[in-house]
């Protein structure tokens, strides 16, 4: 695929989860520009083989993360400006949410996934407003060398 | 790749691996890995034909907050 087409159909899927927090199926991104179901098909999978961080669910060509996004819920809750629709990748594409929504306060709710216990983060423009507790950390077990090699997992 | 209450919250969690704390950052630390153009220009209509230019800023990034951490080091071997 030309890289023009890469970049629209990247574009338009990335788009889409920010107006309404899901990913669009293969027959919108055909819909949206004017070419048969199948090649949009197609457009999907050969985007979703650069090497970014978003995958399809396993046998089927539906979008299940797309960074920061993810397309199933996960305990990373994104509300913008107090709406709740959006779930975010992993704890840390939680904190790039706030590029996709400029001059809004991004709220990022999750559990401690050691006592369950309540985190948040609230973050306008790339700066941190609000964290609570206030020594919240990330972490994250595998070196970045081995992340593509297993996404979800990492 | 989670959030935690605290540090110690990490080191108590049944998934932490004794040896990997390289891969635990501050909240602010975290936030400036992704502040670089790789995260911020998403939303740029030629995000894919030109995020490979966005790489060099994203490994020095990691590099800093790491202060060279080989956990955090995706320069090629």
């Amino acid at each position: 695929m030309a890289a023009a087409q890469l970049d629209q159909t990247y574009h338009y899927i990335l788009s889409t989860l920010v107006a309404r927090g899901q990913a669009p199926h293969f027959t919108e991104i055909a819909a949206k520009f004017g070419i048969p179901a199948e090649q949009g098909r197609r457009r999907l999978r050969e985007l979703m083989a650069e090497r970014l961080p978003n995958w399809l669910f396993p046998d089927t060509d539906l979008i299940a993360s797309f960074a920061p996004f993810n397309n199933l819920p996960t305990q990373y809750r994104i509300s913008v400006d107090g709406e709740q629709k959006w779930f975010a990748q992993c704890g840390l594409e939680s904190l790039a949410m706030t590029w996709l929504f400029p001059g809004k306060r991004v709220t990022v709710s999750a559990p401690c996934l050691d006592c369950g216990e309540p985190i948040r983060v609230e973050i306008v423009d790339g700066e941190i407003e609000r964290a609570e507790p206030g020594d919240i950390h990330f972490y994250v077990e595998l070196p970045i060398k081995k992340w593509f090699a297993n996404l979800p997992f990492a | 790749m989670n959030l935690f209450r605290s540090k110690e919250h990490v080191k108590k969690w049944s998934g932490f691996k004794p040896g990997t704390e390289a891969g635990i950052l501050t909240l602010a630390d975290a936030m400036r890995v992704m502040s670089t153009p790789r995260h911020r220009d998403r939303l740029r209509p030629d995000y894919v034909s030109t995020v490979q230019e966005s790489v060099p800023a994203f490994v020095q990034r990691l590099l800093e907050v790491s202060h060279d951490s080989p956990h955090w080091d995706l320069r090629p071997d």
